[in-house]
């Protein structure tokens, strides 16, 4: 169960852009994709998350906690995402963002409550009404990581979430991270080109395919 | 002696074709105006909403370059009211030279706006050669412009009548006078209308009317101000009132002249168009503008007749300038060429028993299409009502229906 | 280098906002009784109360609040739901590459053009007469010209559409669309719902400024509403236009009542959208947080693609059914094509359109050349201040920047009229482009001033190291490398200065006869065919010259790859 990727392959114009694929992450566990940069990483990404541009197609099956993803409409997949930069929403404040991410249909005091809790367990329980543009790098990644989670995703995608982060905020954040997907029990996937990035669990290599 | 025949022959031919030349010959004060005209651009400020006019202008503008390099400028105007006002506001801020009119295409009411404001050069008609040629005797309007004393202020320019059309395809027998206009409008409800005044076909069909219609016509001849403007005028109101909702667009929209109801026409939109040159349907058709089964019609007491003028700007620069190409304008030649219902038609000025007999022959044998009335048929021209009707009408007429 | 540069600000800054203030002035002057030159000398409010009670008024306002609000929100609504539908669609790319022809058709040319197709007998209703509709004869429909001006709202919002839609492209650009949408979308929002909660709210404020220019455009045209408004009664600004001209010269102190009242309406719809803009904003703070991932309006996101294909459509009717006009020679209702074709009203038509098309040309050109003179000043100014530590206040200068866009035309051209008769400045080339110097130098600015900041300072910091001298380095390195972009920005200042109506009539005392003044006065009331060919001239001139624009750059550089994009 949980994510599993199968020969999964991606081609545009007829091209396969890297070699097939086969990964299988258990919940709770975050694998690591590396390749050097323009293999074609975020492009996997883009394929589990339903968000590849016009003209792509993708080849393999993707299948989330049994559910086959490929028919699936990308707001319907469950499947978080954390870029390297955060991509916090500047009109709102950290509480907004926060906010963005619950479900609907909650109660006033339950939406704040969850939000709370999470920002202490960041500790970050004083921000709640910052504005965004004045957090460090470390506290940004942070709720972006926290809003990302609390939509309640059953996977969480990792597009080289630490390489904006000097060393020791690299460090803190990725223990970060493997805490919260823990917590929630869900799957992560981690693309990146430095081996020192992955957080425990399986490292795959994707080999792009050489160009004519 | 063969050269000496070839050159009296020749010289007979400039002196037919050309008598403006030979007369300017005797007469140094032309002589001198003809000098100064010399390279002189003249801005000509006249209506543009028809193509078969701007042709002819440019035609004529051409002719005077060549001849007495004089260039012309035509600046197109939908409503010469317009230009009036920008004359009287140069002379307001004290421009009293070099003003950017020279020469405008005038009558009525404009006409008297501009005489009792000064904004006319000093008289000079009687100057110019081939104003000898005009007709005054039996064209009293070119004498009284809408019944305001002309002055030698202005130089007549062509006879206009106001006429109507119809499309003999589509319909039968056209009212022959504003009572019947109305059962017209009866029976078809939503295709007729007439233009908005105060655009000048507009304001005439309006003065048209009130000639059928009021009840004493009389008074019409003298100033607005010395007869009882409700009373006379009721019988006009009285029938646009009734007329209205059975119009075009109920009434509620007009169109802006004598151009666009021919287009409606050609549409098939409206069934009666209206024109103050009356070859207007030969024209259309002839460049297709129309279908060859549109008629002409007059109203069978007569429609309204005027003269239209060239009238030079008191602060132009250029006036002997304009002089001459009005002059050019007035000549046989000029006036045939805008007589031909093939290039404009619009009826001369000039009086035929006053031309010699090669100029009398170049308005003789015009085709008249099927479209075209001959005079007899065009009828009794009733004359214009004093030109202090017009401001009067325009304003009621606003005031009634722009709303 | 630095004490010359900053004459370009001050020089900028006074060639548009002494015209609009002088303008302005000599417009209030006479609206309060004011006006020496037709011996009206004392201060009153006598004006303001014939205004008021003048018969034409309530129906003119009416038509111009209805044009005016109806066709900016509008095209708002279209052009905001269009990008929301198909932003980064193949149907989009296609939208983008052609709005740059339909920015350069003029107004005029687009107001006859549609007039054409939409009109009674237009090429719409003769497209499904007589078969479907059974009509012999034009129905006596008011498609055109109706009372309420809705015709004029509609063919206004039309042509702001793509001007809207480019506003929103270079704002886009300055935002992370794609992973925004990523972000949204995996958080499970539907797409509507992201571009209302994420996108819309940083988009708008680069759309502000755009559409209030839009909102007193539309409340203040003259050409369009004469060619499409109502006639009994006009809008409010034909209906000063017309005052303005009348033979009773007193009219011009009613004419200038009028004018002033339209600013202050013009201000006043500005104020009261953002106004709006606010109360929507602090309404909808809470709401945009509450969780909802979808709306009912999720479901008519295709309407999107529908008004996108609709624009393209009607634009290319329009130029499709001049171009047919422009050819017939006999074409009656209800013939969908001329029974008789002819050539005839091209080749006449060519001939006389010379002249203005001439003029036309010439005037664009200065006006263009000097309007780049100044803005690549004042950005070289405003770059070289910034590296020496001094930052402009970036939204000040927009504001100014699109003055001559939010003050009304008619509002001041007048007075400015009046001090041209009496400089005796009226009629002159050196009035005539310095007048559309006003309405070009925005345009010019607007298009030019993204790409010119974000040059690469290195390459002159390069080149000045290299040549010693920043002047040289200048026309040899940074000039030629923004070739591109500057010519873009001239073609754009050209366009603009082609489709000036008001300006031309006003300073050019009728001795300027510009393309566009002529298409005009004939559309008035002349043979449509004729009409057709000097709307197509109208439409032509700014597209070869945007064509060129396009292709000069591309083709002095085709030898080097870098420079091609």
């Amino acid at each position: 169960m949980s994510l599993e990727l199968e020969k999964v392959q991606v081609r545009y114009r007829g091209r396969t852009l890297f070699e097939p694929v086969t990964i299988s992450i258990p919940k709770g566990e975050i694998a690591t994709v590396m390749g050097p940069s323009g293999c074609g990483k975020s492009t996997l990404l883009a394929a589990i998350a339903g968000n590849l541009e016009h003209g792509f197609r993708v080849d393999g099956r993707i299948s989330l906690n049994g559910r086959e993803l490929h028919d699936t409409a990308m707001e319907n997949r469950q499947v978080g995402i954390l870029f390297q930069d955060d991509l916090l929403f500047p009109h709102f404040d950290v509480y907004g963002n926060l906010a963005f991410g619950l479900p609907a249909g909650l109660k006033r005091d339950v939406k704040e409550q969850r939000i709370m809790t999470a920002l202490e367990r960041a500790g970050l329980e004083d921000f709640a009404r910052r504005d965004v543009a004045t957090l460090s790098g470390g506290q940004k990644a942070r709720v972006s990581l926290l809003r990302t989670i609390l939509a309640e995703p059953e996977a969480v995608l990792l597009d080289e979430p630490f390489s904006r982060l000097d060393m020791v905020l690299r460090a803190s954040f990725r223990e970060f991270v493997h805490e919260q997907t823990r917590q929630r029990d869900i799957p992560a996937l981690l693309v990146t080109h430095d081996e020192q990035d992955s957080c425990g669990g399986r490292i795959y290599e994707l080999r792009g395919e050489e160009l004519e | 002696m063969k050269q000496i025949k070839r050159m009296s022959l020749l010289g007979l031919m400039l002196m037919l074709l050309m008598q403006t030349a030979w007369a300017a010959g005797e007469d140094p004060e032309w002589q001198n105006i003809l000098q100064k005209a010399e390279g002189q651009t003249v801005y000509f400020n006249a209506w543009g909403g028809s193509d078969v006019i701007n042709d002819y202008i440019r035609w004529a503008g051409a002719q005077v370059k060549e001849k007495y390099g004089v260039q012309i400028k035509h600046v197109k105007v939908t409503d010469i009211g317009d230009v009036v006002g920008r004359i009287l506001a140069e002379k307001s801020a004290g421009r009293t030279a070099g003003g950017t009119v020279d020469l405008v295409w005038i009558n009525g009411e404009n006409f008297r706006a501009m005489k009792e404001n000064g904004l006319l050069h000093a008289p000079y008609t009687q100057l110019l050669p081939n104003y000898r040629l005009v007709d005054t005797e039996n064209k009293p309007t070119t004498l009284m412009d809408f019944t305001v004393p002309v002055d030698n202020l202005e130089a007549p320019w062509g006879m206009a009548q106001l006429v109507f059309m119809y499309d003999s395809a589509k319909v039968a027998v056209p009212p022959r006078d504003m009572h019947e206009l109305l059962q017209f409008a009866r029976a078809h409800p939503g295709r007729v209308t007439y233009p908005a005044p105060p655009g000048f076909h507009g304001t005439t069909f309006i003065k048209q009317a009130l000639l059928e219609l009021t009840t004493t016509p009389e008074a019409l001849a003298g100033p607005v101000a010395e007869s009882d403007f409700a009373a006379v005028t009721a019988p006009l109101w009285a029938f646009l009132d009734e007329l209205h909702p059975l119009m075009w667009r109920n009434g509620t929209t007009f169109t802006t002249g004598a151009s666009e109801m021919k287009q409606l026409l050609n549409d098939g939109e409206i069934l009666l168009s209206l024109s103050f040159n009356p070859n207007e349907a030969g024209n259309a058709i002839a460049s297709g503008e129309l279908p060859d089964t549109i008629r002409t019609y007059v109203h069978k007491d007569g429609t309204i007749g005027n003269t239209h003028f060239l009238a030079v700007v008191f602060n132009s620069s250029v006036a002997e300038g304009a002089m001459v190409f009005i002059n050019f304008l007035m000549s046989p030649e000029a006036q045939a060429r805008k007589e031909d219902p093939a290039v404009w038609g619009d009826p001369t000025i000039l009086a035929m028993n006053k031309l010699s007999v090669e100029q009398k022959q170049l308005f003789e044998n015009f085709p008249r299409g099927m479209a075209t009335l001959s005079p007899g048929e065009l009828g009794k021209v009733r004359l214009e009502p004093h030109a202090s009707w017009v401001e009067a009408l325009e304003k009621a007429w606003i005031a009634r229906y722009s709303k | 280098m630095k004490s010359r540069l900053r004459v370009f600000p001050l020089l900028t800054l006074s060639a548009f906002c002494v015209p609009i203030l002088l303008g302005l002035f000599g417009t209030w002057l006479p609206a309060f009784g004011y006006l020496p030159a037709i011996g009206a000398e004392d201060f009153n409010l006598h004006n303001f109360r014939e205004l008021f009670v003048h018969p034409a008024f309530p129906g003119a306002l009416r038509a111009s609040l209805i044009s005016g609000f109806g066709a900016t929100l509008l095209a708002l609504f279209c052009s905001i739901w269009i990008t929301l539908s198909i932003y980064g669609s193949l149907l989009w790319r296609l939208l983008v590459r052609l709005l740059s022809p339909l920015l350069a058709v003029p107004h005029a040319a687009f107001a006859i053009g549609f007039t054409f197709l939409v009109a009674p007998s237009g090429l719409l209703v003769r497209c499904i007469s007589p078969e479907l509709t059974g009509f012999a004869a034009p129905p006596d429909w008011q498609t055109v010209k109706d009372p309420y001006g809705l015709s004029l709202t509609l063919a206004l919002a039309c042509k702001e559409i793509p001007f809207l839609l480019l506003m929103c492209i270079s704002g886009l650009n300055q935002l992370d669309i794609r992973r925004t949408d990523w972000i949204g979308r995996s958080l499970g929002y539907s797409r509507v719902r992201i571009w209302t909660r994420l996108v819309l709210p940083r988009l708008y404020p680069q759309l502000r400024l755009p559409v209030l220019a839009v909102l007193a455009y539309s409340l203040s045209v003259v050409d369009v509403a004469i060619i499409l408004g109502p006639s009994l009664p006009p809008t409010l600004a034909v209906l000063v236009d017309r005052w303005f001209n009348d033979a009773d010269v007193t009219s011009r102190l009613l004419g200038a009542a009028g004018a002033t009242w339209l600013f202050l309406l013009v201000a006043c719809s500005i104020g009261l959208f953002l106004a709006a803009e606010k109360l929507i904003t602090t309404c909808a703070a809470g709401r945009l947080v509450n969780g909802s991932r979808t709306t009912v309006l999720d479901k008519v996101r295709w309407l999107g693609n529908t008004l996108a294909v609709a624009v393209m459509a009607v634009s290319a009717l329009c130029f499709i059914v001049l171009l047919i006009w422009s050819f017939a020679r006999s074409y009656r209702f209800p013939d969908l094509l001329p029974t008789m074709y002819s050539l005839q009203f091209w080749t006449k038509g060519l001939d006389h359109a010379t002249e203005p098309l001439y003029i036309t040309f010439v005037v664009g050109a200065l006006a263009t050349c000097a309007g780049i003179i100044l803005v690549i000043g004042c950005l070289e100014n405003e770059v070289r201040m910034q590296q020496r530590g001094r930052r402009a206040n970036g939204q000040q200068i927009m504001w100014l920047v699109y003055m001559p866009l939010l003050v009304p035309q008619i509002a001041f051209l007048f007075g400015i009229q009046t001090s041209a008769v009496l400089l005796h400045l009226e009629g002159k080339w050196l009035s005539m482009v310095g007048i559309h110097l006003v309405f070009v130098l925005p345009y010019i600015f607007l298009t030019l001033s993204n790409v010119y900041r974000s040059f690469d300072a290195r390459y002159m910091q390069v080149a000045v190291a290299l040549s010693g001298s920043p002047i040289q380095s200048f026309f040899r390195v940074k000039l030629p490398m923004l070739l591109k972009p500057v010519a873009f920005a001239m073609a754009t200042g050209f366009a603009v200065s082609v489709a000036q109506y008001l300006p031309t009539m006003y300073i050019g005392a009728g001795r300027f006869m510009t393309i566009t003044t002529e298409t005009v006065s004939l559309a008035g009331g002349s043979d449509r065919r004729v009409i057709a060919v000097y709307a197509l001239c109208q439409f032509l001139l700014p597209l070869l010259v945007y064509c060129l624009a396009l292709f000069l750059p591309a083709w002095l550089f085709r030898q080097r790859k870098a420079m091609q994009n």
